[in-house]
């Protein structure tokens, strides 16, 4: 116990120890930020796969580290599209997953954001034109925002994030 | 040790017929083998006490328009001698039917399923003939890795039903999971059969990710396909980079420089520790102890930001390339590197021991998930869950490449094959990658970083078509096999490529028998296996 406590005082406070997002700054379409609204203070997120390398889930997953400590602004991941607020989309749409995208996307209540995540999400990246894959995201589902990047750093998604949430991430 | 001479002799003394082929880049020796005897030979090699050889890898290649007809390819790894040894058997003209080895040879399953779905070649004899890679979606017939298939053409949609292996009897249920998972992970089906809690049986439905990776590759040339690779498994970047540059380079005549190859190593160090430090943390995760979580996804942090520094990329994107590497550190990173990692070492040595404290949480990894050796052997696992499991190879000391021949690496071995084991490999391999990168900065030569002439222009020898390389990494999941064929022009004719995944999948189906549903988040995280590395 006594080396848990001793650990922990050692460590500190290491929330927003990270180096500020320097991707250029692209405002929210205005459609989408209204859509937002209702989800201010509190973005439940569900990540979907389509068919990722999967770094940009584990960037996705980085978000929720101390580093950089997502829940903070009230942004938090569910284990069910059914809870969820919005969808965040990594990877071309590969045509073993489209169904699932679809029934995921159905799944989910309304009001919904669609948010694509990474390079491959927003015009397939690298695997454009594969007989495997079925097009980009909005081919499939209508998509709300666009985080580019391969993969994006996690400072550039908290930053999105939290901008539909009505926050600024500054520490 | 016996000298490479030994086996071939063997082999030919006691099949006559075999025809060994000189050339073939990468270090091997290579046999062309008729197609009635090839099980045979396969099981000669693959049995013989002397050798404990393994079926490291197994592929197919579209031979048209060189030769009409395919043609097949075993790679076996005879880790006893360290040897290598490639058997090859031609079909000719419209001949589709190969004799399947996986009736004595448990590891050529899968492949020979996927050289199926891909090529349209049937293994006889096999006996399990459901689609692998192909959905049930696919329209008939359709075979990408054939030459005439069009690699941009989306595939059609059909009608189709997938065949779960049933278990049937009083109280027997199935609990189907995936393909979408609860945590922020890829997809993958996975369909257990229960009776009570314990789980009888386990049956992966993978391939979701299928993105034809691989017929990719034959649109690119041979030295601009490195981004490529590096995008197959996400979190492999280096690896996968690293195995084709190494391919590449063997086919073309490329000495990469001294500098280079240290650099190499180091980058893919501290890939490593990267994930190994944030797989400790998820395991600790998975038991719901999450102190230890969040202090690995804090180093974890740490080493990404690190290489955000060094690389600028958080993943050490485009640090590879044919010939060497594009990124150079100063005198300067080079002693801070050390520096910053001995505080990191520091700080996960104290957090080790608070993990090893907590009987609980030893109490729930211990004896979970138990992958015998046997089992292990039979499906010739690498890696990580390898050396856990009592299989002891690791190819920076068994087939050194980049700067692994002038550095000693200890190998972190234990044999329980549980959850635990899997966990100690992973925290000895931080520790040695810690003492690995240190030694690589202290002994860092001078020199250029990467072999000229530069990209895109002429190359030092370019390859006849058909001629092929293979090229084997030790990336921190475990072996990363590449065989990179050339076609005309510098084209790829084929590239086939196998990540340590695609073999370690299906033992995690013997792994979990006998365990409890709630368990197996927890021995999947050991395993922590690749989809898109094991789906292309
Ligand atoms: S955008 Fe880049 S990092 Fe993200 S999934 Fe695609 S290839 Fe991987």
């Amino acid at each position: 116990m006594f080396r848990i406590i001793k650990k922990s005082l050692k460590t500190g406070v290491v929330t927003g120890r990270y180096p500020q997002s320097a991707a250029p700054h692209e405002s929210i379409d205005p459609a989408a930020a209204e859509k937002a609204k209702p989800f201010r203070r509190s973005l439940v997120i569900r990540e979907v796969d389509t068919g990722s390398c999967n770094a940009c889930e584990m960037e996705m997953n980085a978000l929720m580290n101390p580093v950089y400590d997502a829940e903070r602004f009230g942004i938090r991941i569910a284990a069910s599209p059914r809870h969820a607020d919005a969808l965040v989309v990594t990877g071309p749409v590969t045509i073993n997953m489209e169904r699932a995208l679809k029934d995921v996307y159905k799944q989910t209540p309304d009001p919904k954001l669609v948010i694509a995540l990474g390079d491959c999400a927003i015009n397939c990246g690298m695997f454009k034109g594969s007989y495997a894959v079925t097009g980009p995201v909005d081919r499939h589902v209508p998509v709300d925002v666009r985080i580019p990047g391969c993969p994006p750093r996690p400072a550039d998604i908290l930053k999105v994030l939290t901008e539909l949430c009505g926050k600024h991430d500054r520490h | 040790m016996a000298g490479p001479e030994s086996h071939a002799a063997m082999l030919k003394a006691e099949f006559p017929s075999l025809v060994q082929i000189e050339g073939g880049g990468g270090g091997f020796s290579r046999f062309l083998v008729q197609k009635e005897s090839l099980p045979a030979v396969a099981q000669y090699l693959h049995h013989h006490q002397k050798w404990q050889s393994r079926l490291a890898l197994l592929w197919a290649v579209d031979d048209r328009p060189m030769r009409e007809g395919a043609s097949l390819h075993y790679l076996f790894a005879l880790d006893n001698v360290r040897q290598w040894v490639v058997l090859s058997i031609e079909l000719e003209g419209d001949d589709r039917l190969f004799p399947s080895i996986t009736p004595h040879i448990h590891a050529a399953q899968w492949y020979e399923r996927e050289i199926r779905d891909m090529f349209g070649l049937i293994p006889v004899g096999h006996p399990d003939l459901r689609r692998l890679v192909r959905h049930e979606h696919w329209p008939k017939g359709t075979h990408p890795l054939q030459k005439g298939f069009p690699w941009n053409e989306v595939l059609g949609r059909q009608q189709g039903n997938y065949r779960f292996l049933h278990i049937e009897g009083e109280g027997v249920f199935e609990v189907p999971v995936g393909p979408i998972h609860a945590g922020i992970i890829e997809p993958g089906h996975f369909r257990f059969s229960v009776a009570g809690e314990p789980i009888m049986q386990l049956e992966l439905r993978h391939f979701w990710k299928h993105r034809g990776v691989e017929k990719l590759f034959e649109q690119r040339t041979l030295t601009d396909a490195v981004p490529l690779a590096e995008r197959i498994s996400g979190d492999t970047t280096v690896g996968h980079s690293l195995a084709y540059c190494q391919a590449v380079e063997t086919l073309i005549g490329l000495e990469v420089p001294r500098r280079g190859r240290f650099l190499r190593s180091l980058f893919l160090e501290l890939e490593r520790l990267h994930n190994h430090v944030g797989d400790v943390g998820a395991i600790c995760n998975d038991t719901a102890y999450s102190l230890p979580h969040a202090h690995c996804g804090r180093l974890k942090e740490q080493v990404m930001q690190l290489n955000d520094r060094l690389t600028g990329s958080r993943f050490l994107r485009g640090v590879n390339r044919v010939g060497g590497v594009t990124v150079d550190l100063t005198p300067n990173q080079l002693t801070e590197i050390p520096k910053e990692l001995d505080r990191l070492e520091q700080d996960f040595s104290e957090l080790e021991s608070i993990i090893a404290a907590n009987s609980s949480l030893i109490d729930r990894l211990e004896t979970t998930g138990v992958l015998t050796t046997r089992t292990a052997r039979d499906h010739a696992v690498v890696g990580v869950v390898g050396r856990a499991s009592g299989l002891d190879y690791d190819l920076r000391r068994d087939r050194p490449f980049a700067a692994y021949g002038e550095l000693a690496v200890k190998v972190a071995m234990y044999h329980y094959g549980d959850v635990r084991a899997r966990m100690r490999v992973r925290m000895d391999e931080i520790h040695e990658s810690i003492r690995l990168v240190k030694q690589l900065c202290a002994t860092m030569p001078t020199g250029p970083i990467a072999a000229e002439p530069r990209l895109n222009s002429r190359l030092p020898k370019t390859p006849k078509a058909g001629e092929w390389a293979l090229s084997a990494v030790e990336g921190w999941r475990g072996e990363i096999l590449y065989m990179v064929m050339a076609g005309e022009n510098e084209t790829i004719h084929r590239c086939k490529v196998r990540d340590p995944s695609f073999v370690n999948w299906p033992a995690i189906q013997w792994a979990v028998v006998g365990n409890i549903i709630p368990d197996f988040p927890l021995i999947n995280k050991s395993f922590n296996l690749s989809y898109a590395g094991n789906d292309l």
